[in-house]
């Protein structure tokens, strides 16, 4: 009767189907549907693309902190980092470059830049990553303040305007974006020897360090990958935004390591996949899109997101007793 | 009339997921006697052990305190029982002090607070009896192995135990603290204690222990006074066959060729040693527990910041400035707590015996899964490690888990082999393919440094030992002028003077 079990094949297909990824998608379905015979609209397929193209932002600041997690630290900066990209890219009017993308990738090498030097506190100067990367979120809300004050600024940049409105072939490019970066984040995670020295930095760094692992040039790395794909994001909330502001990347801090969590990854670090995030933002985005269904006022929806996600973590999430 | 034994177990049976680990064994620790428990690795002794302090619950038979049946043993009625574990993975909180680790979970308590003078007094009487000088506030964490064993011990004598279970208390222990254990154990059981005692070492077994147990296999194989037996005898019933010799037949196989050469090489606790590695020979490291030997490895492996006037590694001049670079000049470490440095243990065996691979390819290489398990399936055939490669490093025993530490370097074919105590909890079996190993290794023309706590292996196993003390090298045996005598005494050399003036 259960003879498929023992195929290869078969244990393949349990091992997927028992997986936390596999979990958290079943979850979103399942909330997808209930959400639809309770609420008119909810199923449409522009409602549905409008939601995805909102968790393409938390998967892009989820896929660095992915990363980062799984190699052990935690980066606190993402949100800050976030606001930098979408605030200091239209202050950037490149008036030579008529498609705008000098502007982004001069954006991208600054954050970028940013997440190295959390890098460079982590693994140099052994600040632990916590105090590290809030420090930085800080210093970068007060630079941000003297620079933008509270004003906000509207971007003139082609490229980002395409980027946050375009639908090619019926897709926004957000989300052909997030595609694009969650197959190379993908591949580098689990296919390559960069990605095998993250999970074995993270289970053990001291088992990491003794077997050559390089372990100061990985966490530089990962930390600059949080950098990037945080200024990715940036500079696509500004695109379907059409102006940034200071503050217009906090959301994401919370949402990017909940996103990690509910995926499957071990806030502990060494165990994980950016597969589990990837359902893991759209779970997020939907629980948002609910709450704000229900007519409640800000206040209350806060606590109630809160509450959710933290029921949802009782659910799914719990850490397994490990040694 | 027989007296009731203090602690029992009758036929009990336990099984783990469908797998029997213990079949129908009886044992019984009397008062006033050492009683061993042998057995190879995976035999049972830590699961009998598991159910005899209630840390799990029989599937069949009985355990008896005082000769009546507990129907549902747990850890809190042991601790009642005046049942005492001392584990083989030591359970202290390095950031606590000694006397704090040593009182946890049994803090005298004044007006509902922790009363600090009489844990220090109480934890005091504890520390006397095992040779324990170091001041009680001191942090675990400053500890060497050795010291937080005795620690771990103390903790057991504290709580006043009428029945001692130790899981192999000598493994990290120096020859003196050793022959203070041994001789507290004799004190405890004039006391009328009931001790259980586990170790690998037979010579200690035979000269501490009355009676013996063997398990193999999960059933027990010998019940019976230690009398009249010889340690051949007691292999013979763990291994089920002839034991023939431990350590393979010695062949000097040491070119004049050095691997490693340092002059003035200081780092960590040592301090200005010379040192000439050659190729194919076992250079052996002796000496107290904690003398400065690991920092030797460490800091000529790159891990550990370390000085030194001029070296030659591998042809290469100076020391390695990290372990990337030690592994590139051909140097290969496998450290002494496998479990904490040297695997990760939540990770699949293949990952484990693949991460120096991923640690030197360059980073953005593809992987490929299928030559993964090809190179893992290769290395688990050579070094005899069965089952299921897919499993977590942890579902191994200690035996196998140091086989997946050695076995992760091979196909690097290191031409030096820096070794951390690499038999430290390991079966006789294990030990015996890990020594022809060794010795396989060097006749190959590569260089192996043995760090050991084993005088036997330094001796029988070395072309040349270098004893340490006090982060010098004090002397150099050469293997015709080798022996345990020759070892110990330049080990203690300081402590000799010291009673002689």
């Amino acid at each position: 009767m259960t003879a498929w079990k023992e195929t290869v094949g078969g244990r393949r297909a349990l091992t997927i189907l028992r997986s936390r990824p596999f979990l958290t998608v079943a979850i979103v379905a399942g909330v997808w549907i209930a959400a639809s015979f309770t609420s008119r609209g909810f199923g449409s397929y522009g409602h549905l693309r409008y939601l995805v193209e909102l968790a393409a932002v938390i998967g892009l600041v989820a896929a660095g902190q992915t990363f980062v997690v799984i190699a052990g630290g935690i980066d606190l900066s993402v949100a800050a980092i976030v606001t930098v990209s979408a605030v200091s890219l239209p202050l950037l009017s490149w008036q030579a470059d008529p498609t705008g993308l000098t502007a982004v990738l001069a954006v991208l090498a600054l954050t970028t830049t940013i997440g190295l030097v959390n890098g460079l506190g982590v693994a140099l100067l052994r600040v632990h990553p916590m105090i590290m990367t809030l420090a930085m979120a800080t210093f970068l809300q007060g630079l941000l303040i003297i620079i933008a004050g509270g004003s906000a600024v509207t971007a003139e940049n082609p490229l980002v305007r395409w980027l946050g409105n375009a639908r090619p072939a019926g897709i926004p490019a957000g989300v052909l974006l997030w595609v694009a970066v969650s197959v190379i984040v993908l591949a580098a995670m689990h296919a390559t020897s960069f990605g095998a020295r993250l999970f074995a930095m993270g289970a053990n760094p001291l088992a990491a360090t003794l077997s050559g692992v390089p372990v100061a040039s990985t966490t530089l790395a990962v930390y600059g990958i949080s950098g990037f794909t945080s200024g990715l994001a940036g500079v696509l909330v500004l695109g379907m935004n059409g102006q940034g502001y200071v503050g217009i990347g906090d959301p994401y801090l919370l949402a990017s390591i909940a996103a990690v969590v509910l995926g499957g990854t071990s806030i502990l670090g060494g165990l994980g996949t950016y597969a589990g995030t990837i359902p893991g933002a759209i779970l997020l985005v939907t629980i948002t899109a609910l709450i704000t269904v229900v007519n409640a006022s800000p206040g209350w929806r806060s606590i109630l997101f809160g509450s959710l996600i933290l029921g949802l973590l009782l659910l799914s999430g719990r850490e397994q007793a490990r040694r | 009339m027989a007296r009731a034994p203090l602690l029992a177990a009758r036929e009990v049976s336990k099984s783990f997921f469908g797998n029997p680990v213990l079949r129908d064994v009886s044992i019984a620790l009397q008062p006033g006697r050492v009683h061993a428990l042998l057995g190879e690795n995976g035999a049972g002794k830590s699961t009998l052990i598991n159910l005899l302090s209630g840390a799990l619950r029989p599937d069949g038979g009985a355990i008896e305190v005082d000769g009546r049946p507990v129907s549902r043993m747990t850890p809190a009625c042991a601790q009642q029982a005046g049942i005492a574990v001392v584990q083989q993975e030591l359970s202290l909180t390095a950031s606590l002090s000694i006397a704090e680790n040593i009182g946890l979970g049994a803090y005298p308590r004044r007006f509902g607070l922790l009363d600090y003078p009489e844990l220090a007094v109480r934890a005091r009487a504890a520390c006397d009896l095992v040779g324990l000088h170091e001041p009680l506030s001191m942090p675990v964490g400053h500890l060497s192995l050795g010291r937080r064993q005795m620690v771990e011990i103390a903790k057991a004598l504290y709580r006043r135990p009428r029945v001692l279970i130790l899981d192999e208390p000598t493994s990290s222990l120096s020859a003196t603290e050793t022959k203070v254990l041994t001789e507290l154990l004799e004190t405890l059981r004039g006391e009328g204690i009931a001790i259980l005692y586990i170790s690998h070492r037979l010579n200690e077994v035979m000269a501490l222990c009355q009676h013996v147990t063997i398990l193999k296999d999960g059933t027990c194989t010998a019940d019976r006074s230690l009398e009249g037996t010889d340690a051949a005898g007691l292999v013979r019933l763990m291994v089920g066959r002839d034991p023939g010799d431990l350590f393979p037949h010695w062949q000097p196989s040491a070119s004049a060729a050095n691997a490693i050469s340092v002059r003035n090489f200081s780092a960590g606790l040592m301090r200005d040693v010379d040192l000439d590695i050659r190729t194919g020979e076992v250079l052996g490291i002796g000496g107290l527990v904690g003398q400065g030997q690991e920092d030797l490895l460490l800091g000529l492996y790159g891990a550990m910041a370390a000085r030194t006037a001029s070296a030659t590694v591998n042809g290469a001049s100076g020391l390695p400035s990290g372990v990337p670079k030690a592994n590139a000049l051909g140097l290969a470490y496998v450290p002494a707590d496998r479990k904490r440095e040297g695997l990760h243990l939540i990770h699949s065996i293949i990952t484990n015996m693949m991460l120096p691979a991923f640690a030197r390819l360059p980073a953005l290489k593809l992987r490929s899964r299928h030559a993964e398990r090809e190179t893992a399936r290769g290395l688990a055939a050579q070094l005899g490690i069965k089952g299921d490669l897919d499993r977590p490093a942890q579902a191994l025993s200690g035996g196998n888990q140091q086989k997946v530490a050695l076995a992760k370097w091979m196909p690097h074919d290191p031409l030096v082999l820096l070794l951390n105590d690499p038999t430290r909890g390991v079966d006789v079996e294990t030990k015996r393919e890990i020594y022809m190993m060794l010795r396989n290794f060097a006749a190959t023309g590569k260089a192996v440094v043995l760090l050991s706590s084993d005088t036997p292996e330094l001796v029988h196993l070395c072309d040349r030992v270098a004893v340490v003390r006090e982060g010098r090298i004090v002397a150099m045996l050469e293997r015709g002028a080798l022996s345990e005598e020759a070892i110990v005494s330049a080990a203690m050399g300081a402590e000799q003077r010291k009673v002689a003036a």
